[in-house]
């Protein structure tokens, strides 16, 4: 009798777990990212003003697995209602199949074109049409430094890549080391390395070139992307240039890597980075203060008719079911209001210009933002273009291998070979 | 007397291997714990062997990790949750897996040994494989995002390890118990029920304990079915969310990793007895 008590209990349980209601019956829509940790708190806050106007919930899921994640719930057909795009190039292969929605249909042409320009237009586009809105950015093209430690030594920010070796070549002279780089980062060691090849062939090319070279129009043999790589090699292949040698830069772990300017006497001087290092740089040392402590100056032209580029990244969303809440979502996040608070939050970039630069935690953020709404060419960042068993694959071993000592045109002639392949070309 | 020093100074070297080899084996679950007790910038800074070098000065250990994991906002509904997905995908498999193993050992019937392959064949597709499809029919069936969604599925998964290992443990018990069962008259439940259930008790305990751990774990199937969504999160996915998305406050894994574990920790601990002869028991016969 005892037994079968327990056993009608435990069915009752599983049949009452069975009318939980998994979603209510509240409007609502679903958006997938990869934003975890303080970047989905900073989605949240994004969120609430449009929650509380429209009374449409916004159900978020983060998870750094989103391109697996993702592909597996479009290939089903049970796609979020929109979801972060992983790169332009995946956003462009969802499009193609006609799994996402055009946002023209719904979205007023002119106030997003008074909004963002042509350039960001362009790069959520496909075939003409409009599938993906830009929410912030990061800046690439950034070399980071200490402008105490620099007073203190008496040297100048360098405007050109001239003046920049020249600047190395004195610190050495004085006993110091000029860079500080890290490649580590478990799985994915090496990205640090590809946007130096990035930033460095759009300084010594026409974009024209990048961008073929991003689409495997020229082969990673050809002689721009030579010089690329032994322009980075004549840096980071130096064990005076960098800080612990070749050795050192491949076990550093990327967001450790900035801590060597700030050591006393500082370990290095220079540091090329993205705009988010500066979190990394606040976690590790929380008394620095921005501007004083850090600082950092555009990564300088190279040859002069190229000018000074801005490379970055992005975050960029895209629908894939065409409901009135995803639609109003939509509309929202493309508004500055929206951005505002995102990237108040996160020291992220805002590709929508009207955006008051005063949201921006401070003035390092501010002259980032100016640099990249002012740059004359902004290019993506190619190794998040290019299909993944490159851009995330070889190149990145390419980079390890290369500094580990392999002779470049080895490096060079394996990523291409694994770039045939990807491209089917 | 001298026998038996001989066999310690014999079995010393082994000894002394074992030891060895266990405490290399705990090695990085003890760093991981020592780092779940330091704060965030030392772990930064420096490894977490380095508090060796004065281990008494408590004021280097902090439970703040701890507190940040545990006071994360969602992670009692995520801790909620994987009880709710756990305990019936592991009571629904283990309960087909015991009336199939059951069948598939001591009943005659048309195509058994040709089933039985087909179920353990089973064990080597991927489950990756499987996603797409099954989400599909999902879909269709209005499943995707439902709990009963994923107990299937994790069912499914799980069922034809844990069907191959209470098979070779039924297989296993002696058929004059069947016979004699059968001539005292008992009908084939019966002699499921009163003979075969009960004898089973330790393969029950050890395949509860590998399917509990599996979907405990499990982070992939739950996105995949259930999606990340506050109300429905396991706490896998709760806990990869504390981590920005390039690795900033990964202090917080180290003590969100022994919260997660306290649970299985302590039902491995409790079923362990019978974990091991379970073990045995289904190795012998293979």
């Amino acid at each position: 009798m005892k037994k079968h008590f327990y056993l009608f209990i435990v069915l009752v349980g599983l049949i009452s777990l069975l009318f939980i209601p998994v979603h209510a019956e509240q409007k609502s829509v679903t958006v997938m990212g990869v934003w975890t940790g303080a970047e989905a708190d900073a989605f949240t806050k994004m969120v609430a003003p449009f929650e509380e106007e429209t009374g449409i919930k916004v159900e978020f899921t983060g998870t750094r697995d989103l391109p697996a994640i993702l592909t597996t719930r479009v290939e089903a057909g049970n796609p979020p209602d929109i979801s972060v795009m992983p790169n332009p190039g995946q956003m462009i292969e969802f499009a193609k199949d006609g799994k996402l929605v055009p946002l023209a249909t719904f979205m007023d042409r002119e106030k997003l074109l008074s909004d963002y320009s042509q350039a960001w237009l362009d790069l959520g586009s496909y075939d003409g049409k409009l599938y993906s809105i830009f929410i912030s950015a990061d800046l690439k093209s950034m070399v980071w430094y200490n402008p105490k430690a620099f007073a203190a030594a008496g040297y100048e920010v360098p405007i050109t890549w001239d003046e920049l070796m020249e600047l190395s070549d004195k610190m050495i002279a004085d006993g110091n080391t000029p860079w500080c780089i890290g490649v580590e980062s478990g799985a994915a060691s090496g990205w640090p390395g590809t946007d130096w090849i990035e930033d460095i062939l759009l300084r010594i090319a026409p974009p024209e070139t990048y961008d073929a070279w991003v689409n495997h129009e020229i082969p990673w043999t050809d002689e721009k992307v030579v010089e690329a790589f032994e322009i980075f090699g004549q840096i980071v292949l130096n064990e005076e240039y960098v800080y612990g040698g070749p050795k050192a830069v491949l076990t550093i772990n990327f967001a450790d890597s900035p801590d060597a300017l700030f050591t006393d006497p500082p370990n290095a001087y220079l540091h090329r980075q993205a705009t988010f290092i500066k979190s990394f740089m606040l976690e590790h040392f929380p008394n620095l203060v921005p501007g004083e402590d850090f600082d950092f100056f555009p990564f300088p032209p190279i040859k002069g008719e190229y000018g000074t580029p801005a490379l970055g990244a992005a975050d960029m969303l895209a629908m894939f079911n065409d409901t009135p809440e995803a639609r109003a979502f939509m509309e929202y996040i493309a508004s500055a209001q929206a951005q505002e608070i995102w990237v108040g939050e996160l020291g992220k970039l805002a590709p929508n210009q009207k955006v008051d630069p005063m949201v921006y935690p401070d003035d390092i953020t501010r002259k980032a933002a100016k640099f990249l709404g002012e740059a004359s060419v902004f290019r993506f960042d190619g190794s998040d273009l290019m299909p993944a068993a490159v851009g995330s694959g070889a190149f990145w071993t390419g980079i390890l291998d290369y500094i580990s000592g392999y002779p470049l045109p080895e490096v060079l002639a394996q990523i291409e070979a694994a770039a045939v392949d990807a491209y089917g070309k | 007397m001298i026998a038996k020093q001989n066999r310690f100074l014999l079995s010393l070297p082994l000894h002394i291997f074992i030891i060895l080899v266990a405490l290399i084996w705990i090695l990085p679950t003890a760093g991981l714990l020592i780092t779940s007790f330091r704060p965030a910038s030392e772990v930064a800074s420096s490894g977490w062997w380095t508090i060796f070098a004065n281990p008494f000065d408590f004021t280097q250990f902090t439970l703040s990790n701890y507190k940040e994991v545990i006071t994360n906002i969602g992670i009692g509904r995520a801790f909620v949750n994987t009880l709710i997905i756990t305990i019936p995908a592991c009571i629904i498999p283990i309960i087909i897996a015991s009336f199939a193993a059951y069948a598939f050992a001591w009943m005659e019937f048309w195509g058994r040994r040709f089933f039985f392959i087909l179920f353990v064949g089973l064990l080597v597709v991927p489950l990756q494989m499987t996603l797409i499809p099954i989400l599909r029919i999902f879909n269709q069936l209005g499943l995707s995002g439902s709990f009963l969604g994923i107990w299937l599925a994790h069912a499914g998964y799980g069922l034809p390890l844990v069907i191959y290992l209470m098979y070779n443990f039924v297989s296993g018990l002696p058929s004059e118990i069947f016979e004699s069962a059968t001539i005292d008259g008992a009908t084939t439940f019966q002699i499921f029920k009163s003979i075969v259930l009960p004898l089973s008790v330790p393969a029950l305990a050890s395949i509860t304990i590998f399917q509990f751990i599996w979907v405990w774990n499990d982070l992939l199937v739950a996105l995949v079915y259930l999606g990340g969504t506050p109300d429905v999160a396991p706490l896998t996915v709760r806990i990869s969310a504390l981590v920005g998305s390039y690795g900033q406050n990964w202090e917080l894994l180290t003590a969100a990793a022994f919260v997660s574990m306290l649970l299985p920790l302590i039902i491995f601990l409790s079923l362990q007895r019978y974990f091991v002869r379970g073990i045995l028991a289904g190795s012998i016969k293979g």
